[in-house]
């Protein structure tokens, strides 16, 4: 019998069009992202193949999620299949057993609904073979395919989830016999993927945010986190790790469900309930009407809009779904909120842009949903309630019911949204934060959310009447609200102006407000809106009043609603479209014109191959710079005149000058006695020749005359650098570049090889001896060396602009101010130019300014801040050498970009970043001592001294002021335990980061310019180094290094000039340290085994065996043992929490099973192999263990 | 005085099934009876006056408004009580038929308050007036379609089963608020129950295959059959060979056996007896013919 209903159950299914269409639609998702380089789900990137098992896996995982739709789909329709066809009662007097019918029925649901999953493995199999052979893709871009990736994909991912899924979905459709709360049960899955999603945002606590994700989505990306290349390419996803726990934790739940849902489940039906009347005395009376008045007016239609939006409202709000999508999304909120915006384990305060962007993306969720959902209930309540008919038949107009609809969405979705802002602001008193800005939160909410809204309301509505299908038009609103992004995408369509409620883009900065966005922002709302209202009086003309017909009678009817006056109120809200849509039309691509990325794609190659031959060919590097700038912020324009000095530096004569300019800056150059004998206009390219060739070592001046016009508004705003408050550009934005732009070329191998252009070199080899690449550093890459500046820079009266240097004078005319400022030393050509309304903190240290400019509303760490410039200051200067500059400064700049960067004298700072970080809590880490420190670090590490144009050199500089950071804070905290709980995540940066190595992963004094190595894998070297050799044998590497090279002119130093300073410093026991660590890529992998103490007298002794290899790897993640012979640090800790290592002894590990005995005065709790964790390890957590006590 | 007047009125629907056939048939003030089998296109005449159904082609007026092509004022005048009357859930009767009200353009809030009122008594529910509708009893939620049905002044009622599901003392109640407002506007009422029209209505039509076979006073039709219908009680395993032999209209059954009627122009004798034609006689000669 069991056989039979699970059969059947499949049978049935299989002989209708569903789940064909359900498997066609994956099969074809993930056909598209295989052979479409647009589209990027699973980190196929680089050296990872289009199909390799770790994609194959994130897309089985990901993919499961779109498939608890199908799961709702056939587990409700098994379960309630029988109730809705009222054959319930038949059935279950039938003689068949309840175990049978139920687990029947559910596990042939179970069934179906893996197959639309299996499109994922067809569409990988079919990508990749058509790919391919249509030239949509590299053949090369394909792998090999492994059985494994799909049996275990299905085994771990498909199969659990529709088995976890569906015993929810089963349970609760046996239990409320409804759809809609079928569907509320997937929603809670979902929900509670999104919740355990929020713990996932600390390394801290990952562990618990994988074991509790239902999808065992991230337990496998935690699992997987720092696979190289390689492995992601060959390793099939196994029954191992945290995902396996994950795997058997959410199916033994599965199975609790579905066994409490069976024993509930029962074939007695529920008696309904209906209200008991009181019997009435029943008096026969003349049945005579009050009488009343009619009105049939204008005004009584608003009458009727009112009436709707009541029932409309009172319906939605007291609808059970409604209830459970406000608590969920109360839920994920404050969820997001405790697990917010954290950065090196800490959290900013909650200012309110932070809520506002928490809200955004909460609100998104939910206000799909309720759209999609509501719209179809709004527009099929009536009929759903057999109520159409009497309501269809009063004199209303249908748009006055239609506008009802329309409105109640926007109520709804703005309650969900105003319910939102009151947690927000709940929270944020209960964090003690009273800046409240109400008003920031009202604005955010007009700007940003209500007109989409609206928007969406109206062409969701349109799309339910024309479809007039209640699942059909779920399904294509759900298609109008998501795939059209993707299909958009794929087309490169890059126009707001077909998107349905797009605009541009919008950050809110609390230094520059709603800034430059706005303008269009507001155009493009209201081009949306009429365009949805447009929608709404086609939906009037189509709205069935009564009974459906056929698609002419449809067309009769709309025919007999199109009035004179219908037809002179669309004709209005037309034209007025068209008129907006043209303003914007105008702005946007003829005013504002833009490349797409395909066209700038193509120029960029286009430009490589057509001047590439210019690269090398000889060009005066520039000495001197006078900057005249006019900043007028409240038109976000920039007026510049620069004189330029340049001097011949070859050996040879020059008699011909190259530029590349940029359009936007409108860019003139005059040069005296010189022609221009090329302009090209396509590639913005000019060539100069001199009337008499420039000799070495003679000089050249010319003038440059730079402009940033804004004019109207644009798609979306390119520049963000020009701002109203905040403005913050740099030399390379307002000169043309000198010479051939190698920065314009394009780098990723596979759109290099569709242009037919070799491959590129992310830098040049490192060579020793070296030749041409030292003459030129990577900052200015031969433009320069060091330069003298000097600035004149106005602004308007409200703001105060800055530039690098001394201020020599500042004086106010015609109502605008002005500065200036003069370098104090030869510098990189490389500063910044900054004006905004700033509030200025000062302190001396030996006639050296600190000086913090920061706007008004962030003034919590400014204290902090001078600090960490004076601590800087003082370790740098003691350990290093002299600071060169008279200032050292701090200016904020606007969330746009939320980095730090060291200028001379000058280090910008994002207003994200760290001033709004919460630092009241001394135990945390302080990141704004470590960000200013290493800012500061920069002055001497690229400022004074500064690597060739050549592999390694980011190490000289990155590394360094990782280093000098460092230094700075293990000072200040005086605490190894502390450093270690920094480094963690430097750790595991760089181990991240190797992970989607797109080319090859090269060792340090190598590196090419790559954050995860330079920042993570030099930060934790260096520190290792300095636990290794000692810390003054550090500084006195670096000390003569920096004394050697110093503000020196060509040639640049390179990474092994460094290492020449180095190897002096370490001793020969320890040499082994220079090539392991700097010259090749190792890893260690060491394993606690057992660990125990007994105790003697008044001591401890301890044992520990230990498990330990070290590994080669090569570039692409290939491992490799090799013989240990190192230093390790082995240690035991008096707490669970690892903060008290009461013992820490270097030992020697030469062989791969050791073991260890020592003892300690005090009880031993836990033991680690490299209790600092300065040795680089994939596998942490098994270094440590608990101490057993052994009698 | 209220006139409908309905003239070659004709649908077909795309499966071909003619649901009217050319239906011409004119109503003036009072309860009109329209009596028929199940498809036999009375719903589809009944939506079509009720402005929910595009009709092929004809015409229907009610006084001067073209119900066809100027549905909205039809709509101001109107009152409908579909035969499945539903409710939306979570709303409460007075909230459900206030908002009917203001949708029938009674804009007034006192005034509408007290129609309300009147009416919610009037169908023996004031008590139950802040209860939601979707928890009432069939018969509950079909009194307050009839009150919704009642609500303004309308010119053209038009019910359809508007007894089903009441017991017999609610329904003699409705009869009784009908015939009252019947006197000045015209009442449709489609049902199946025969009782239901040989007790209200002065007119009657009866419909089959998207035609009216019939339409006069209910007196003229059972004048017709007079003398001519005959019954007898007989054995249940008789049934076939009666259906052959004699023009039967009707069997059903009665304390256990099969009573038949038949018609026949003269005494058919074996034991037949003369009865008196009712309703029923007439609408199963009818509509086998």
């Amino acid at each position: 019998m069991f056989k039979e209903f699970f059969i059947k159950e499949i049978t049935t299914a299989l002989k209708r069009p569903m789940i064909y269409i359900f498997l066609l639609i994956i099969t074809l998702m993930v056909f598209g992202a295989v052979v479409s380089d647009n589209i990027v789900i699973g980190g196929t990137i680089g050296n990872v193949y289009k199909n390799a098992p770790h994609v194959i896996t994130n897309y089985a995982a990901i993919l499961s999620i779109f498939g608890l739709m199908i799961a709702t789909a056939f587990f409700n329709n098994a379960a309630l299949r029988d109730y809705e066809n009222e054959f319930n009662e038949i059935l279950f007097s039938t003689p068949i057993k309840k175990s049978v019918y139920f687990f029947g029925r559910f596990f042939g649901a179970l069934v179906l609904s893996t197959i639309p999953l299996l499109g994922v493995f067809i569409g990988f199999w079919l990508g990749s073979i058509i790919g391919p052979a249509a030239g949509w893709l590299d053949a090369e871009r394909i792998g090999p395919f492994y059985a494994a990736s799909f049996i275990n994909n299905y085994l771990l991912f498909i199969l659990p989830n529709m088995f976890f899924a569906g015993a929810i979905i089963f349970a609760m459709a046996n239990k409320w016999k409804s759809t809609v709360i079928s569907f509320v049960g997937t929603l809670i899955i979902i929900i509670g993927y999104i919740v355990s999603g929020t713990l996932l945002s600390d390394i801290e606590n990952e562990v618990i945010g994988a074991l509790t994700d239902t999808f065992g989505i991230r337990a496998y990306s935690i699992d997987s986190k720092y696979f190289t290349p390689i492995e992601k390419n060959t390793i099939s996803v196994g029954f191992n790790g945290l995902l396996l726990y994950n795997r058997l934790i959410w199916s033994a739940i599965g199975i609790l469900i579905l066994l409490v849902s069976y024993f509930a489940f029962s074939f007695k039906e529920k008696q309904k309930k209906a209200k008991a009347e009181k019997i009435q005395p029943k008096t026969f009376t003349q049945f005579s009407l009050p009488t009343v008045s009619f009105s049939f007016n204008t005004s009584s239609q608003f009458t009727f809009f009112f009436s709707f939006l009541k029932i409309n409202l009172l319906s939605i709000l007291k609808s059970t779904t409604f209830k459970i999508l406000f608590v969920f999304s109360a839920i994920i909120l404050i969820a997001n909120l405790q697990g917010g915006f954290e950065y090196f384990g800490l959290q900013s305060y909650p200012i309110t842009y932070n809520m506002i962007d928490v809200i955004s993306g909460v609100s998104a969720i939910f206000v799909i949903i309720i759209l999609v959902f509501f719209s179809g209930e709004l527009i099929w309540r009536d009929r759903a309630s057999h109520i159409n008919e009497v309501i269809d038949a009063t004199p209303h107009f249908s748009m006055t019911s239609l506008l009802s609809k329309v409105v109640s969405l926007v109520v709804v979705t703005s309650l969900i949204n105003l319910f939102l802002i009151i947690i927000s602001i709940f929270y944020q008193l209960f964090s003690g934060y009273t800046n409240l800005e109400i008003g920031l939160y009202t604005m955010d909410f007009i700007y940003n959310s209500l007109p989409k809204y609206i928007t969406w309301s109206l062409i969701l509505i349109f799309i339910q009447v024309a479809i007039n299908n209640k699942y059909l038009g779920y399904f294509i609103s759900i298609i109008f609200l998501f795939l059209l992004d993707i299909v958009f995408l794929m087309l490169e369509i890059e126009t707001n102006m077909i998107k349905v409620g797009a605009t541009p883009s919008m950050t809110y900065s609390d230094m520059n407000e709603f800034g430059p966005a706005l303008t269009g922002v507001l155009w493009f709302h209201a081009y949306w809106f009429l365009f949805g209202l447009l929608f709404l009086f086609l939906a009037g003309l189509f709205w069935i009043r009564g009974v459906a017909g056929d698609f002419k009678n449809r067309l009769q009817s709309a025919k007999k609603h199109l009035s004179a006056k219908y037809i002179a109120m669309i004709s209005v809200v037309f034209i007025a479209w068209l008129g907006v849509g043209s303003v914007v039309y105008y702005n946007t691509q003829i005013l504002n014109k833009y490349k797409t990325s395909k066209e700038l794609e193509k120029l960029q190659a286009d430009y490589e191959k057509t001047y590439k031959k210019y690269e090398n060919i000889t060009l005066p590097k520039i000495t001197d710079a006078t900057y005249i700038i006019d900043i007028y912020p409240e038109s976000r324009d920039v007026k510049a005149y620069i004189g330029i000095r340049l001097k011949n530096k070859s050996t040879e004569p020059i008699d011909s000058l190259h530029f590349t300019i940029d359009r936007k800056w409108n860019q003139k150059i005059h040069i005296k006695n010189a022609e221009l004998v090329l302009n090209d206009e396509k590639f913005d390219y000019l060539i100069y020749k001199l009337n008499k060739p420039l000799m070495p070592n003679e000089n050249l001046n010319l003038v440059v005359q730079s402009s940033y016009i804004t004019n109207g508004f644009e798609n979306e705003v390119s520049d963000l650098i020009i701002a109203e408050n905040g403005t913050f550009f740099n030399n390379y934005n307002i000169l043309p570049n000198l010479g051939y732009s190698e920065g314009m070329e394009l780098s990723d191998k596979h759109t290099r090889k569709k242009y037919d252009l070799a491959e590129k070199k992310r830098m040049p080899e490192l060579e020793n001896p070296c030749g041409s690449n030292c003459m030129k550093n990577y900052l200015t890459n031969g433009t320069a060396d060091w330069v003298n500046v000097e600035t004149f820079i106005s602004t308007s009266d409200n703001q105060l602009a800055i530039a690098p240097g001394s201020l020599l004078k500042e004086w106010k005319e015609n109502g605008r101010n002005y500065y200036h400022y003069k370098s104090d030393h030869p510098s990189q050509n490389f500063y910044s130019f900054m004006s905004a309304e700033y509030q200025v903190a000062r302190k001396k240290w030996n006639g050296i300014d600190i000086e913090v400019y920061y706007d008004k509303k962030h003034p919590y760490n400014i204290d902090m801040m001078l600090d960490a410039i004076e601590k800087s200051l003082d370790y740098f200067t003691k350990n290093f050498g002299p600071y060169y500059h008279k200032q050292a400064r701090i200016i904020e700049f606007p969330r746009y970009s939320s980095f730090a960067q060291a200028f001379p004298g000058t280090m910008p700072y994002s207003e994200s970043l760290g001033f709004i970080t919460n630092l009241e809590d001394a135990e945390k880490n302080n990141v704004i001592d470590a960000i200013i420190a290493h800012e500061m670090g920069h002055q001497w590490w690229a400022h004074q001294v500064i690597g060739a144009t050549m592999q390694g050199s980011t190490m000289l500089s990155e590394s360094f002021a990782e280093y000098s950071s460092l230094m700075v804070m293990k000072k200040s905290v005086n605490d190894p335990i502390k450093m270690k709980n920094f480094l963690k995540y430097d750790m595991s940066r760089y181990l991240r980061g190797r992970s989607s190595e797109v080319e090859k992963e090269l060792p340090l004094y190598k590196v090419e310019n790559q954050g995860h190595i330079h920042y993570g894998k030099g930060s934790i070297i260096m520190y290792a180094l300095q636990d290794f050799i000692g810390e003054q044998k550090v500084n006195a590497a670096l000390k003569g290094f920096l004394e050697e090279y110093r503000y020196k002119e060509p040639p640049y130093p390179t990474s092994l000039d460094f290492l020449k300073h180095l190897e002096p410093q370490v001793p020969d026991s320890l040499k082994y340290l220079i090539t392991d660590w700097f010259k090749e890529i190792t890893l260690y992998d060491f394993r606690l085994k057992e660990a125990s103490y007994k105790k003697q007298n008044n001591k401890y002794e301890v044992t520990l065996n230990v498990d330990a290899y070290k590994l080669k790897a090569d570039t692409i993640g290939n491992e490799t043992k090799v013989k240990l012979n190192d230093w390790v640090d082995i240690g035991v800790y008096a707490d669970k929490d690892e903060k008290k290592l009461i013992y820490k002894q270097r030992v020697k590990f030469d062989k791969e099973n050791l073991s260890f005995t020592f003892s300690t005065d005090s009880l031993p709790v836990k033991a680690a192999i490299d209790p600092l964790q300065i040795l680089i390890e994939r596998v942490y957590s098994d270094n440590t263990k608990s101490l057993e006590e052994k009698k | 005085m209220a006139t409908l007047k309905i003239e070659n009125l004709t649908k077909v629907y795309p499966n071909g099934v003619k649901a009217l056939d050319n239906v011409s048939i004119e109503i003036s003030n009072g309860m009109f009876g329209l009596l028929g089998p199940n498809g036999a296109g009375k719903s589809s005449l009944m939506r079509t006056l009720a402005t929910l159904q595009e009709a092929d082609s004809g015409t229907a007026f009610l006084n001067d408004i073209d119900i066809l092509n100027n549905p909205l004022e039809l709509r101001k005048v109107l009152g409908y009580l579909p035969q499945e009357f539903g409710v939306y859930p979570k709303i409460t009767a007075e909230q459900l038929l206030d908002h009917i009200a203001i949708l029938k353009g009674i804009t007034n809030s006192k005034e509408r308050k007290e129609l309300v009122n009147y009416l919610l008594q009037k169908v023996n529910l004031y008590e139950q007036r802040g209860k939601s509708v979707k928890g009432f009893s069939g018969g509950m939620k079909q009194r307050v379609g009839i009150a919704q049905a009642l609500i303004g002044s309308p010119q053209l009622i038009i019910v359809d089963e508007p007894t089903a599901g009441l017991d017999p003392g609610e329904r003699n109640r409705f009869h009784n608020l009908l015939a009252d407002v019947g006197q000045e506007v015209v009442i449709i009422l489609s049902t199946h129950i025969v009782d239901d029209v040989r007790e209200l209505c002065s007119n009657m039509a009866i419909m089959n295959k998207g035609q009216i076979v019939y339409n006069g006073t209910p007196s003229n039709v059972l004048q017709e059959l007079k003398g001519k219908v005959w019954q007898k009680s007989i054995a249940r395993n008789q049934v076939e060979e009666y259906q052959k032999n004699y023009q039967v209209i009707s069997d059903k059954m009665v304390a256990g056996n099969p009573l038949i009627h038949v018609l026949s122009e003269s005494n058919p004798g074996n034991g037949f007896e003369q009865v008196e034609p009712n309703l029923e006689d007439v609408f199963f000669t009818k509509i086998n013919n």
